[in-house]
C-alpha cells in the first residue's frame, strides 16, 4: 500500500514538473503573473510529492518490505535500524531519489528566501530548476525505480542485508552530507544563469550567491573529509585518499567552487570579474554532473564505479545539455557582464586572489585531465593508458604548495594597492619565522627531501601569518576588561573574514597531515602466536590468536604487543580480526571475509594494524603493519576546515 | 611594459607549458601505464614492462602457496581469453572466484606479475540478489 502510494507520489511529480514548463511557456507568452505564480506552485507541488516518496520508502526500509526489489537487496531483517534508514542512499535507486530528495529541498528553500528577495529571478531560476527536477525524477520513473517489486514467482523470505563494509558509521553519513553539497552547487548554477540572463547582477545578489556558495562549500569539504576518514578507518588499505575517479569528481567543484567563493569577493568589493565568477560558478555544478557520470557510467575503470546500466547516456546528455547551454548564454550575455575596470596592481587584495584562482582552477585541470587520461588518450590513437597516482601527487604537489604559501600572502596584502614599504614590513616575520623553521628541519632531519623542507617552510609562514592578523586584530579589542571577553569579542568583530581564517588554519593542520605521507613505511609478515618481530622502531609480539562466533559474523581475534624498542615499554595492545560474515551460508563463494583493523592513534603518528589471514593448519596469521605519521592533522585540519566556514555562514545579528 | 602586463604574460607563458606538458605525459613511463584488455594480451607475444589489466578471476583458479600463504596465483579471465597472473601480498577481502580485479605489474611469457591486486570496491556494489532466501 505505502509502496504504491510512494510509486504514485513519483509519476505525480514527473506530470507537475512537466506542467510548470508548459505554464512557464504561457508566462512569456501572455506576460500574465498568474502563470509564473501557477508554475511556482508546480515545483513546490512537485517537491512535496519527492517528499512523500522519499519518506514511503523509508517506511518501506524500516518496516522490512521485501517485496521492493531495493529493500531485498539492501536490507535484511537482522540490519540494525541505523543502517535500514541509511540504505535509502546505499544504491543506485535509492541514492536517485535521495538526489530528488535534497533537490526539493533546496527548491522549496531558494522559492521560500532567495526568491523572495530576489523577485526578477523568479522566470530564469524555475526554467532551469524544472530542466534538472525533470531529470532526476525521469530517471526515477523510468531507469531506476525504488519502487520496483520482486519478480512475481518468487516470495523473498530475508533480504540480502546491507553489505559489511558499508556498515560503519561513517560510510553512512559521508555520502548524505556529498549529496548536499553536490545538489546544493544545482542552486548557484541557477542563480549564476538566472542573474546573467535576466541581466540583473546585483549587490544582494552576490551577497546571497556568496552565502549560498559557503554553505554548499561546507557540506562538500565535510562530504569529502568524512569520506577519506571513512576509507582509513574500515578498508584498510592504510590511506584516505588514492586519486582515485571517484574521489577526483568530488575534488573538482570543490576546487572550481573555492575559487569562486574568493574572486567573488571581489565581485562584491569592486564589482570586477563577473565573467570569470559566472564560469566558475556554472562550471562547480557542471563539474558534479562530469564526475557523477564517470562514476555512474562506467567509462572509466575505478575501483568503486557503479556497474554500467542505463544511466551513463542518460547523464551524459543531461550534462552536454547543461554545457550548452551554459556555453549559449554566456556569448549572448558576454557584453553585459564586461567589467572596465582592470586590476591595478598584482600586490594587492584582489592580485592574491587572482593567482589562488589561477592555482585552484590548474589544480582542477590537472585532476581533470589525469582522470579523464584513459578517455581522451582512447579517443586520440586508441591506447587507452591510464595515468597513477603518481602522476597526481608529482603535480598536484608543486601546486599545492605555491598554494600552501599564496593563504599566507593574501592576509599580508591590502585592497588595490600594497606599497612595497608596508610589504616589506608586514612580511618581515612570518618570511623570519619560515626561514628558521626551514633551517631547523635541515639541522634535525636525517634525510632532506626537498617537499618536506618547502612544506614546512609553507606551514610555519602561512600559520605565522594568520596568526598574527588574529594578533593584530585582537590589540584593537585591548580596551576590553578580559582576556577571555576580548578573544571572543575579536572573533566575532568580523565573522567572514576571521571564519576565513579559522579554515585556512585548518587547511595548514591538513597539509602537516601530508607532510606525513612523505614518511609512511609499512611490512607485510607471518607470525605464529609467542613470536615477534621488529619494524621501525617497535617490536609486535603476537601474543594469541582466537576464535569466536559473533552475531552475524565468525571472527579470528589477534592480540599484538606494541612496545617500543628505545624505551622498551610496552606501548600498546593492537587487536586486528579477520571477520568472516555469512560464514553459516554452505556455498563458501557466499562467505564474505573482511578485516577489521585496530589503529593505534597518536598525535605523532598511528600505528596500523591489519589481520589479512590466518592459515589454521599451521597456526599461522598474516599481518600487515603500516607506521602512518601525523595523519591526525588531517582530520583535525577538515573539523577546523568546517567549523571555519560554519562561522563565517552563521547568520550575525546585525542581518536579522 | 608595465608590471600588470608583464605578470599577465608570464602567467600566460606558465601556464602554456604546463599545457604544453600535461599533453606529453603519455611518453612519461613513470607517470602513466597502458590499460590491455585480456583478449589484446591473448595475441601479445612481447614483454611489457608496465601493464594495468582487468577482468574477472577464473574459478578454481585460485592456488594459494602450502608454504606461503601470501603467495598466490590466478587467471583473470574475460569472455573466451585469460591470462595467468602471480602476486605476493596481502589480498583484498573480496578476492575471490568471479571476482572483479584490476592487476599491474608487469608481462613477460604469457604471465602477469603483478605489483598491485584491486578489487572493486564494496563501497557502492550494486549487488545482484543472490544472498536473499528466497521460497
Amino acid at each position: 500500500m505505502i509502496s504504491q502510494i510512494g510509486s504514485i507520489a513519483i509519476s505525480l511529480a514527473g506530470g507537475l514538473i512537466f506542467s510548470s514548463f508548459i505554464f512557464l511557456g504561457f508566462f512569456k507568452k501572455f506576460k500574465n503573473q498568474t502563470y509564473l505564480q501557477v508554475a511556482e506552485r508546480a515545483i513546490l507541488a512537485t517537491s512535496y510529492c519527492i517528499f512523500l516518496a522519499f519518506f514511503c520508502l523509508l517506511n518501506e526500509l524500516l518496516i522490512s518490505n521485501f517485496n521492493l526489489q531495493y529493500v531485498a537487496q539492501y536490507t535484511s531483517y537482522e540490519t540494525p535500524v541505523f543502517y535500514k534508514v541509511t540504505a535509502l542512499w546505499a544504491g543506485q535507486a535509492g541514492s536517485l531519489l535521495f538526489w530528488s530528495f535534497i533537490t526539493a529541498l533546496f527548491a522549496v528553500t531558494y522559492i521560500f528566501t532567495t526568491l523572495k528577495k530576489l523577485k526578477t529571478l523568479k522566470f530564469h531560476s524555475y526554467i532551469i530548476l524544472s530542466f534538472i527536477f525533470s531529470f532526476f525524477i525521469l530517471l526515477s520513473n523510468f531507469i531506476a525505480n525504488p519502487f520496483e517489486p520482486v519478480s512475481s514467482d518468487i516470495i523473498v523470505q530475508n533480504g540480502n542485508g546491507l553489505n559489511p563494509l558499508l556498515q560503519n558509521f561513517f560510510m553512512a553519513i559521508h555520502p548524505p552530507i556529498l549529496y548536499v553539497g553536490f545538489t546544493g552547487s544545482a542552486i548557484i548554477f541557477i542563480m549564476a544563469l538566472a542573474a546573467s540572463i535576466s541581466r540583473d547582477i546585483s549587490f544582494e545578489w552576490v551577497q546571497s550567491i556568496r552565502r549560498w556558495s559557503l554553505f554548499v562549500w561546507t557540506f562538500l569539504s565535510a562530504g569529502i573529509i568524512l569520506g577519506g576518514y571513512w576509507a582509513y578507518n574500515e578498508l584498510g588499505w592504510g590511506g584516505y585518499w588514492a586519486w582515485d575517479p571517484v574521489e577526483n569528481s568530488s575534488l573538482m567543484p570543490w576546487l572550481t567552487l573555492t575559487a569562486f567563493i574568493h574572486s567573488s569577493m571581489i565581485q562584491e568589493k569592486r564589482g570586477m570579474l563577473k565573467k570569470w565568477n559566472f564560469l566558475l560558478a556554472t562550471s562547480t555544478y557542471i563539474l558534479v554532473i562530469l564526475g557523477t557520470f564517470i562514476t555512474r557510467s562506467g567509462v572509466i575503470s575505478s575501483v568503486h564505479s557503479f556497474t554500467a546500466e542505463n544511466l551513463g547516456p542518460m547523464f551524459f546528455a543531461f550534462l552536454a545539455i547543461l554545457i550548452l547551454y551554459t556555453v549559449f548564454w554566456f556569448f549572448k550575455r558576454k557584453s553585459y557582464l564586461d567589467t572596465p575596470d582592470k586590476i591595478d596592481s598584482f600586490t594587492s587584495r584582489e592580485g592574491g586572489f587572482l593567482y589562488n584562482n589561477l592555482i585552484l582552477i590548474l589544480m582542477c585541470f590537472t585532476i581533470m585531465w589525469g582522470t579523464l587520461f584513459p578517455i581522451l588518450s582512447e579517443a586520440w590513437d586508441g591506447n587507452k593508458i591510464y595515468v597513477g597516482a603518481s602522476y597526481f601527487n608529482q603535480l598536484n604537489i608543486p601546486i599545492g604548495l605555491v598554494l600552501l604559501f599564496l593563504m599566507g600572502i593574501g592576509p599580508l596584502l591590502s585592497w588595490n594597492y600594497t606599497s612595497q614599504s608596508v610589504l616589506l614590513n608586514r612580511f618581515k616575520l612570518p618570511l623570519s619565522i619560515s626561514f628558521l623553521s626551514g633551517i631547523g628541519y635541515i639541522i634535525f632531519s636525517s634525510l632532506f627531501q626537498l617537499y618536506v623542507f618547502v612544506a614546512i617552510m609553507g606551514v610555519s609562514f602561512t600559520l605565522s601569518s594568520i596568526l598574527g592578523e588574529f594578533y593584530k586584530s585582537f590589540k584593537k579589542q585591548k580596551n576590553s576588561s578580559n582576556f577571555l571577553h576580548s578573544i571572543v569579542k575579536m572573533f566575532l568583530s568580523n565573522r567572514h573574514k576571521n571564519g576565513g581564517y579559522i579554515v585556512h588554519i585548518g587547511i595548514v593542520l591538513l597539509f602537516i597531515g601530508f607532510i606525513g605521507r612523505a614518511f609512511e613505511v609499512e611490512k607485510e609478515f607471518s607470525l605464529s602466536p609467542g613470536e615477534q618481530i621488529y619494524f621501525s622502531n617497535y617490536v609486535f609480539k603476537l601474543n594469541s590468536i582466537k576464535s569466536e562466533a559473533r552475531d552475524n559474523h565468525y571472527a579470528f581475534l589477534s592480540e599484538i604487543d606494541v612496545v617500543d624498542s628505545s624505551t622498551n615499554q610496552l606501548l600498546t595492545n593492537l587487536k586486528p580480526e579477520k571477520r568472516i560474515y555469512f560464514y553459516w551460508n554452505s556455498d563458501p563463494e557466499k562467505r564474505q571475509p573482511h578485516s577489521e583493523l585496530d589503529i593505534y592513534s597518536t598525535i605523532q603518528k598511528d600505528i596500523y594494524s591489519i589481520f589479512s589471514g590466518y592459515d589454521a593448519q599451521k597456526n599461522i596469521g598474516y599481518f600487515k603493519i603500516m607506521i602512518n605519521p601525523l595523519v591526525n592533522w588531517v582530520w583535525i585540519g577538515g573539523v577546523l576546515m568546517v567549523i571555519g566556514s560554519l562561522f563565517a555562514f552563521w547568520p550575525s545579528r546585525r542581518n536579522n | 611594459m608595465n608590471k600588470v602586463t608583464t605578470s599577465t604574460l608570464i602567467i600566460f607563458v606558465l601556464i602554456a607549458g604546463w599545457v604544453f606538458y600535461l599533453t606529453n605525459i603519455k611518453k612519461d613511463d613513470s607517470l602513466t601505464v597502458r590499460y590491455y584488455s585480456i583478449s589484446e594480451l591473448a595475441i601479445e607475444s612481447n614483454d611489457i614492462q608496465k601493464i594495468k589489466v582487468g577482468g574477472y578471476i577464473k574459478p578454481n583458479s585460485i592456488d594459494i602457496s602450502e608454504d606461503d600463504q601470501l603467495e598466490v596465483s590466478f587467471f583473470v579471465y574475460q569472455n573466451n581469453d585469460s591470462v595467468k597472473v602471480t602476486y605476493y601480498g596481502i589480498r583484498p577481502d573480496l578476492f575471490k572466484d568471479d571476482a572483479e580485479v584490476v592487476v599491474s605489474g608487469s608481462y613477460s611469457n604469457n604471465l602477469i606479475s603483478a605489483t598491485e591486486l584491486q578489487t572493486k570496491c564494496a563501497s557502492r556494489y550494486e549487488g545482484d540478489l543472490k544472498n536473499i532466501e528466497k521460497i
